[in-house]
């Protein structure tokens, strides 16, 4: 099993962590936690994953599922295996084998947009279900932690070791997490148990091609899809904000900028779930969506955690606090490498 | 039933695995092609060699301004889809050379950006100016199936006025490490290419109108599926339709289903790309290499290991030459 510290090269960060007991690296720990959430995620909305899901898309965003590969190669390394014969399970591999395993039978892809992939697979699944494409899509976010990717955000320097300070004034950088996430997405008016409180109103992806890396630290971009985002809104006053809050200096600062520009002094609440959850990167969307609804469902907006000190070039204060949760709807912000920037609006309550 | 969502093709353009961007430098592929330096073409079509991007970033920033260059009056919103099956494989492998035992443990910072599978839509959509809706779609055969039914989705509900499609996938050597990812046949030849289709809602001076459909006849024998191929085919005015068969399909399928549909044309340009994921983007867009007559029906036809059929349709339109 790898840990972080086992490289000398790289720096001991925070990391949080799916159990490797019960779910370990490689494919099949892989398959049996995407198969274990997709299952939450359908009992919940009160369907049997024994059943097939006959009309259903299956999409999945994902960075690709490289961290199988390197999970096989180091257990393979351990036992003499030869590196260069084994097999490498593409994305489409990987996700059809779990579309067989529940029974789905509709569309099934995967979305590779970096830190924006698993909320454009939302926004993409729910425009299937109001075309009437499918009855039902299952959204998957799924990002295990590998050395590659601890690796590189190391070598471009975005790693903080104090953990991710989302929008603080000493923030440094991200703090890498891994983890999977489903969501049923259902078309409204649906008899779904948990789902009749949760909507997706819709929302925005587009793409600022400033940089491969950096955001374009004015914001434009993030402020555009915010706004597009919110116009789905149809008007109603924004509760509360998941910020994307990656807890890099350019990021939160362009990020920071967009929503002033967008809300003005009338800014809502801010929360940043990073701290918390570490970035899932690719599986963000479904990770930090369901993780955020959870605590709306609970009866509060979480606090931001690594918050304390306001920048005052960023002049924003997410909340340190919990709130209570109110109805009404909310924006999901999820920003990505490669300029690729999604906000969701959702209704809760 | 739900509609089938359908468009109008403007624009083509294709890049083979021998740098070819047009049909005088198309060749018969006789063996497994060798890694192309894209460089050069690059600084040619861009402008710029694209210093810092991978293999398959110039691929699909070639590719797509092939056919971005035949565009008029393109607009800023239009959407990109880009469909890969494997995505970034070189730039991965140079990733695992350097950071897992026994190479020195730190990831070089471009090779971890450009292993990103959606830096390739970043180039194309930097490239043209474009800033909407950029999705890199990946699924097993189907990628660019996939990336086009979306598009012709969003198009159908006036999401995007207008949609760059494009199928993307790098080869790798040797061939033997390649076929960890993508099992081939000996008979196969291993290829690559970038090929893109521009699509709007509008019919005129359009090159011809496309259509996926998809058809559920798993673990069905060549002949099975050939002949419930045929039974929806025969939905269509196939006397002038012309077969284009994906890499998937077996030899015996396609021999069976031109068994089944004697009038039904046969068109093999995998000969000119080798077999990737996405290679249906290069058959459809090389149709145009030669002059076409209105009216004439395309169908590519490909399927996958589990057993899925997709088809795309395009009926020329236009008279339209390479």
């Amino acid at each position: 099993m790898f840990r972080a510290n086992d490289t000398a090269s790289l720096p001991t960060v925070p990391i949080n962590r799916i159990d490797p007991e019960r779910y370990p690296p490689g494919h099949v720990g892989t398959h049996a936690a995407m198969l274990a959430v997709a299952h939450e995620a359908l009992v919940r909305a009160g369907r049997d994953p024994a059943q097939p899901l006959h009309d259903c898309a299956l999409i999945v965003g994902t960075s690709g599922f490289s961290y199988i590969a390197e999970a096989e190669f180091r257990r393979a390394a351990a036992t003499g295996q030869t590196l260069s014969r084994l097999p490498i399970a593409t994305p489409g591999v990987v996700i059809r084998q779990l579309a067989i395993a529940l029974g789905i039978a509709g569309p099934v892809f995967c979305l590779s947009n970096a830190c924006a992939s698993s909320a454009n697979a939302l926004l993409v699944a729910r425009d299937l279900i109001l075309r009437r494409q499918v009855s039902c899509a299952l959204v998957l976010g799924a990002e295990n932690l590998s050395a590659i990717a601890l690796s590189g955000f190391q070598s471009l320097l975005l790693l903080d070791t104090k953990g991710c300070r989302p929008f603080d004034a000493t923030r440094r950088g991200l703090q890498l997490g891994e983890g999977m996430a489903a969501l049923l997405l259902e078309p409204a008016g649906g008899d779904g148990g948990y789902s009749k409180q949760i909507r997706l109103c819709g929302g925005t992806n587009l793409c600022d091609p400033h940089h491969v890396t950096a955001t374009n630290p004015n914001g434009d971009t993030m402020a555009h899809v915010m706004r597009a985002a919110r116009a789905q809104a149809h008007g109603a006053d924004i509760v509360a904000i998941k910020a994307h809050g990656a807890g890099s200096v350019d990021n939160d600062l362009a990020e920071a900028n967009a929503l002033r520009a967008v809300f003005g002094t009338r800014l809502p609440p801010i929360t940043a779930l990073k701290r918390c959850l570490g970035h899932t990167l690719a599986a963000c969307g479904a990770v930090e969506t369901v993780a955020f609804l959870a605590c709306l469902d609970a009866g509060f907006i979480p606090a931001t955690g690594g918050f304390e000190q306001v920048d005052p070039a960023l002049a924003i204060s997410p909340i340190t606090q919990a709130q209570p949760a109110q109805t009404g709807v909310y924006l999901l912000n999820f920003f990505g490498f490669g300029g690729n920037f999604a906000s969701l609006v959702i209704a809760h309550g | 039933m739900v509609e089938r969502s359908c468009a109008y093709l403007h624009a083509v353009g294709a890049l083979g695995p021998n740098a070819d961007l047009d049909r005088s430098a198309r060749v018969k592929l006789q063996s497994d092609p060798p890694a192309r330096d894209l460089r050069e073409l690059s600084k040619r079509t861009l402008g710029q060699t694209l210093r810092q991007a991978s293999h398959f970033a110039m691929l699909a920033a070639v590719g797509a301004r092939a056919c971005l260059g035949r565009v008029n009056n393109l607009s800023p919103d239009t959407a990109i889809y880009l469909g890969t099956g494997l995505g970034e494989v070189r730039a991965i492998e140079a990733l695992f050379k350097q950071v897992m035992p026994p190479g020195p443990g730190l990831a070089a910072p471009y090779d971890f950006i450009n292993a990103n599978n959606n830096m390739a839509g970043f180039y194309v959509a930097r490239l043209a100016g474009l800033t909407t809706r950029n999705l890199t779609i990946t699924e097993d055969a189907f990628s660019f199936e996939f990336a086009l039914s979306l598009a012709l989705a969003d198009l159908a509900h006036d999401a995007i006025p207008a949609a760059l499609v494009g199928g993307v996938d790098e080869n790798s050597h040797p061939r033997a490490s390649h076929l960890r990812r993508l099992p081939l046949r000996d008979d196969q030849i291993m290829g690559e290419g970038s090929a893109w289709l521009y699509l709007n809602r509008e019919h005129r001076d359009a090159l011809g109108k496309l259509w996926v459909e998809t058809l559920a006849i798993p673990g069905a024998s060549a002949a099975a599926w050939a002949q419930e191929t045929a039974q929806f085919l025969s939905i269509h005015d196939i006397e002038d339709a012309t077969l284009l068969p994906g890499y998937g399909l077996l030899p015996e399928e396609v021999a069976a289903l031109l068994r089944s549909l004697p009038g039904l044309g046969y068109q093999p340009y995998l000969d000119y790309c080798g077999c990737y994921p996405t290679a249906a983007a290069f058959g459809i867009a090389t149709i145009f290499d030669s002059a076409q007559v209105a009216g004439k029906l395309y169908l590519h036809i490909n399927r996958s290991a589990g057993g899925s059929t997709m088809v795309i349709g395009l009926s020329t339109l236009a008279p339209a030459t390479g």
